[in-house]
């Protein structure tokens, strides 16, 4: 974040890893994002994140106090915080969310639980998980910039509310949102 | 997606309102939250919003009560009730009080983001519903017939009687009279003005030609007939055959026509089996038909067939007072057109529509004004702008009888001659006790005598 609070024009991601549960192939998905992003895309040691709040009655993590405690993370500034959990996440009026984001913020929270094929008792599919990871922190990523939900059915920012959708809705924005993407946000430079 | 709508969210807790106000924002409607029922009734007071969702358990107005009062304030909202007990009485008891929906807490993303486009689909196919419904109202209203006459009167009063019974209509009239508008009237009056008024002018075409418009025909009936054709009959489905120029229609259609409105049954030309079709047949002529069945050239059984109901529209000539209001409706409507301003007719110009007899009745006099609102150049119709014969013609001949037409006649002398006896004696070419005893026959009086 720079000074006056709103994004620096090339910010770098820090992908932190919160919560204990099945091992995250994060080193994979910060590859798939790196080549997905213009910024360098680093990865932070895994953190144990004690006391996680969780959804009053459910055996959920509460995605909205999980996103505040990612933003009051210790960061230099000009770094976006990627927060990637194995845990379920939700919030309170929903039975659960993908990922958490907010217009402006400096932090993104997406949960693997439910991008993971073998939630849904089909066998484990590594790359399709990783897939759907990097496609689901670039929509909460859209999110930051300012990027509302996107009616082209095949855009990243459109809402999705099961994994099928997410699937269904592919791997990149459509032109109007594109455009209003910070440069960043587009893929990387061709190396010289 | 749904396009932007105004959401109101009420529930007294904040982690709700606040979590469905950012969920909702993202999705780019405008959220407004309220934390109880009276507070939700001061905004909904103040604004109109599309979609409302309440909480059913708040404290003090709860959700249903809440419900009623919104729709009572609003009837236009869409209203989900948002519960977190779900029951089939709660679900049956919301959607009695007229509840759009009810949503289980906590909610499935999906289930949340479908509802909504739901709810946005039947408003939006409401609205499209009720503009629509307006539209058709619009176009199926019927068509404004003008006349203060007492003929009139009568002719309107016929519509309103015969419009709600499906009884078979015949309209006579001169041409030019308004027999086509009479029954326009009478089928957008009537129980099937949400079907079809098929119109057939019977007069115009061959009789070939006539019969395959009727009736249809089938692939092949007749050379140059490559496909099935529904015929107006079969078209009307529902609604009204409106047979103008009935007393052209040749013998051989005669009997078709006969069988068909006897046995509501149509065969396509080349066809073989009969179709059931439901119509309401209103007919009109210029013709009279009876001299017609009597000359033979026009069948009894069909004369009486159509001849159930009749509707027998006089002539301008015999309606003068309607005359200028008629004049003055299409000079307006032709101004307006036209894009012209503030179009009078001048006295003169009066006195000239007053005093021509419109043998074209009136839709020579449409033609009349809508020449006139052309040529005119100033503000004022002046009698050079009507069309030559109108203001060159004799004075408007006395309808009905020899003796209307000898009487009127008198009088139009006595008034020129100042009602002085001898000089209007000399003009008819009569002595003056021949003309006292017209004048005690007919009942004349000097102006100004009578009162």
């Amino acid at each position: 974040m720079g000074p006056d609070g709103r994004l620096p024009p090339s910010p770098s991601l820090q992908l932190l890893v919160i919560g204990s549960g099945p091992p995250l192939p994060v080193p994979d998905v910060a590859a798939r994002l790196s080549r997905r992003v213009a910024v360098p895309c680093r990865v932070e040691a895994p953190v144990e994140v004690l006391d996680l709040d969780r959804v009053p009655g459910r055996d959920q993590v509460d995605a909205d106090r999980l996103l505040e405690r990612i933003e009051a993370w210790p960061a230099a500034a000009g770094v976006l915080l990627v927060g990637l959990t194995p845990l379920d996440i939700a919030i309170p009026i929903f039975t659960f969310v993908f990922g958490r984001a907010r217009a402006g913020g400096r932090a993104v929270l997406v949960s693997l639980a439910r991008l993971d094929p073998r939630f849904y008792g089909l066998p484990a599919d590594p790359a399709l998980a990783e897939r759907r990871a990097v496609d689901e922190v670039l929509h909460e990523l859209g999110h930051v910039t300012g990027l509302r939900h996107c009616d082209d059915a095949f855009c990243l920012m459109r809402f999705a509310g099961s994994v099928e959708q997410v699937d269904a809705r592919g791997s990149s924005f459509c032109a109007r949102c594109a455009g209003r993407l910070p440069r960043w946000m587009g893929a990387p430079p061709l190396s010289r | 997606m749904t396009p932007p709508l105004k959401i109101l969210v009420v529930d007294d807790e904040a982690i709700v309102r606040d979590s469905l106000e950012g969920w909702f924002r993202q999705d780019g409607h405008q959220v407004t939250a309220a934390a109880s029922g009276k507070e939700a009734l001061r905004l909904a007071a103040q604004e109109h919003y599309d979609i409302a969702l309440v909480d059913l358990k708040m404290p003090g107005m709860d959700g249903l009560d809440l419900q009623s009062r919104l729709a009572a304030a609003d009837p236009e909202l869409t209203i989900i009730l948002m519960t977190a007990y779900a029951s089939v009485d709660t679900a049956i008891q919301a959607m009695k009080a007229g509840a759009y929906d009810y949503i289980i807490k906590p909610f499935d993303p999906d289930d949340l983001s479908q509802l909504i486009r739901r709810a946005a689909e039947q408003r939006s196919l409401r609205f499209e519903n009720l503009r629509l419904k307006r539209s058709l109202e619009a176009a199926t209203a019927p068509p404004p017939i003008l006349g203060a006459s007492p003929a009139m009167r009568r002719v309107l009063e016929l519509v309103t009687t015969v419009a709600g019974t499906d009884a078979t209509v015949l309209i006579t009239g001169e041409s030019g009279t308004g027999k086509e508008l009479v029954a326009r009237a009478i089928h957008a009056t009537s129980p099937r003005r949400y079907n079809p008024l098929v119109t057939v002018n019977c007069g115009a075409l061959p009789e070939g030609i006539l019969e395959s418009e009727l009736f249809g025909h089938e692939a092949g009936a007749f050379t140059g007939a490559r496909g099935r054709h529904r015929g107006k009959f079969e078209s009307a489905a529902g609604g009204t055959v409106f047979l103008d120029e009935i007393g052209e229609v040749s013998p051989k259609v005669q009997v078709e026509l006969l069988r068909v409105l006897e046995e509501k049954r149509v065969t396509r030309l080349g066809g073989t089996a009969p179709l059931a079709v439901d119509f309401r047949v209103i007919a009109a002529t210029n013709c009279d038909l009876q001299a017609l069945v009597k000359e033979g050239s026009f069948r009894e059984d069909l004369f009486w067939r159509l001849n159930v109901f009749t509707i027998e529209i006089p002539p301008l000539r015999e309606r003068a007072e309607d005359i200028l209001p008629l004049a003055e409706h299409f000079l307006a409507s032709f101004t307006r057109a036209m894009s012209r301003r503030g179009l009078e007719l001048s006295p003169e110009a009066r006195k000239a529509v007053l005093a021509y007899h419109w043998p074209g009745n009136v839709r020579e006099l449409q033609n009349a004004v809508e020449r006139a609102v052309v040529v005119c150049n100033g503000p004022l119709v002046e009698p050079g702008d009507l069309p030559v014969h109108v203001i060159a013609s004799p004075p408007r001949p006395a309808s009905g009888s020899l003796a209307d037409a000898e009487r009127d006649h008198v009088r139009a002398v006595l008034d020129s001659a100042g009602w002085n006896i001898s000089k209007a004696a000399r003009i008819l070419d009569v002595d003056r006790v021949t003309l006292y005893n017209k004048i005690k026959r007919y009942g004349l009086e000097r102006p100004g005598d009578g009162a």
